[in-house]
């Protein structure tokens, strides 16, 4: 029995339901909202310690016999695995090796600095309507310290300007990354598309519009970025949103590289 | 075949990851010391290969590589010998997720106690001017911070407490990991157990508190094996001072 347990199409929750329906894999999904701390009551797991302990933080969940499963690169890899290959991840070692490090890139440096802006501009408020009780019930039942500290700073919208400023200069260095990658004219980040493509355009998508400023004049990116949402499999996985606007659905992620 | 050169540091965290990999699948390499507290990384020579100057770093053929569990990855792809990856989806799964919990969570924590306690006081004899210097060298100014607080013992007690916190935290979700399976994340031995092995072999002698045959007993069990492969001891023998002072001391223990 294997579920996948999802929020609104946005970050890592887009990249993993976008990297399912290319696999065509018929595993069954659920919608669950991570704002409400759902992720943290799922039915049916015996086995909690990669949702827990998740780095990614409040990212989708896949439930394989009991046990359950995280980190939207890594998921995406089993999905195609599964599959014995389906084309999102290069059988060179070296070209996967380069998409790896891609990988490693947007997980560390762009996905905690698009979750840090992206809470801050469009969850703060949700978490800080509401009562100390409900608060308390939800930070509850996270077992993490260091993530349930995350969801405490956003509900006293503890900002750091530091961060902010780093974050914000971590998406526009990251567009610009793009732009030039695909200088050499190529439509895919890696030459054929891969796993880079999805879990890049799935955290720079909700920042074309809170920053809107790191795309300007990054034609190519732009151009990338449309290309990957006109995808099937993309234009799926937005279809699942319930709300208006699935890029303004954050709930606390990665945390900003504390060492090393 | 294409040549192998590894620049590498001690047999110990991210430059014992490769050595190890290499020896385990028995592919021979040219090895090329790096002594980190004397900067070889920053010097003109190490940057010609990674400009970024962060070790370790391998060429093979012409192709560099960067980032020790990546250029693991690839070691297991690239070359014959045993597969250091399970065949099945869910086991590699979460043979990438313990690496990533160890990269990114829990090894920073182990990383931020030895520059506290050994990287910085390594270098506290060089005078201010000197040390600026050294900083000044360095590309990433991730690693220019870093370097900082080492060399001037700038640690606040709340970061070395959280480090603290987590690395008892890591430590006990290891040992119910082990007690689920043979190896760390899967019945077999695999890059996993090479990547945690490189940060928890010193344990039984660093953090004699959390990690022993009576508080930890599947950990034990599993450092026992680890430490008895002869990959692992002939690669430990490559290394020198405290590091493989560590490892003979832990290694007499377990011969018997």
């Amino acid at each position: 029995m294997t579920i996948l347990y999802h929020g609104e199409p946005n970050g890592p929750s887009l990249s993993v339901l976008a990297a399912l329906f290319e696999s065509g894999l018929a595993i069954e999904r659920k919608a669950i909202d991570l704002l409400a701390g759902e992720r943290h009551a799922l039915p049916g797991v015996t086995d909690s310690v990669a949702l827990d302990m998740a780095v990614e933080g409040e990212g989708p969940v896949l439930v394989a016999d009991g046990e359950a499963m995280s980190e939207a690169v890594f998921l995406a890899q089993y999905f195609d695995e599964k599959t014995g290959g389906c084309g999102l991840q290069p059988s060179d070692p070296y070209e996967r090796w380069q998409m790896l490090m891609w990988c490693r890139q947007a997980t560390e440096r762009l996905s905690p600095a698009v979750a840090y802006l992206g809470n801050l501009a469009w969850s703060q408020k949700r978490l800080a309507a509401m009562s100390e009780a409900d608060f308390d019930k939800l930070t509850g039942m996270i077992a993490s310290e260091d993530l349930r500290q995350r969801w405490q700073q956003l509900r006293d919208d503890a900002v750091d300007a530091a961060k902010v400023e780093d974050s914000k200069s971590k998406v526009a260095q990251f567009a610009a990354r793009v732009e030039a990658q695909l200088a050499d004219g190529r439509g895919w980040l890696m030459g054929p598309f891969s796993i880079a493509d999805l879990e890049t355009f799935a955290w720079l998508r909700p920042m074309r519009e809170l920053e809107a400023a790191a795309f300007a004049g990054q034609e190519r990116c732009i151009a990338w970025m449309d290309r990957v949402e006109a995808r099937p499999s993309v234009q799926k996985a937005l279809s699942h949103a319930t709300t208006d606007n699935p890029a303004h659905a954050f709930a606390p992620g990665p945390e900003i590289n504390r060492w090393g | 075949m294409a040549e192998v050169t590894l620049y590498h540091w001690e047999p110990n965290a991210n430059s014992g990851k490769p050595m190890l990999a290499l020896a385990e699948k028995g592919v021979p390499y040219q090895s090329h010391y790096i002594d980190m507290l004397k900067f070889d990384q920053h010097q003109p020579e190490y940057l010609a290969v990674n400009p970024q100057g962060t070790i370790p770093a391998m060429t093979h053929g012409d192709r560099v590589l960067t980032e020790s569990t990546a250029i693991m990855e690839y070691v297991n792809e690239a070359f014959p010998g045993p597969d250091l990856m399970p065949a099945d989806a869910q086991d590699r799964w979460r043979v990438r997720w313990w690496m990533k919990f160890m990269d990114q969570w829990l090894g920073p924590s182990f990383s931020m106690i030895g520059w506290c306690t050994f990287v910085g006081p390594s270098l506290a004899h060089k005078s201010e001017e000197e040390r600026e210097a050294m900083i000044a060298r360095i590309p990433l100014p991730e690693r220019r911070a870093a370097w900082r607080k080492a060399m001037f013992a700038e640690f606040s007690e709340s970061e070395l407490d959280e480090s603290k916190r987590r690395i008892a935290h890591g430590v006990s979700m290891l040992e119910e990991e082990l007690g689920k399976r043979e190896y760390v994340a899967s019945n077999q031995y695999s890059l996993a157990d090479i990547n945690i092995f490189n940060s928890t072999y010193m344990l039984p002698v660093g953090n004699a508190d959390l990690c022993s045959l009576e508080a930890t007993p599947n950990i034990w069990r599993w450092l026992k094996a680890v430490y008895r492969r002869p990959a692992v001891q002939q690669t430990w023998a490559m290394g020198s001072g405290r590091f493989t002072d560590r490892f003979n001391a832990i290694m007499g223990d377990f011969a018997g």
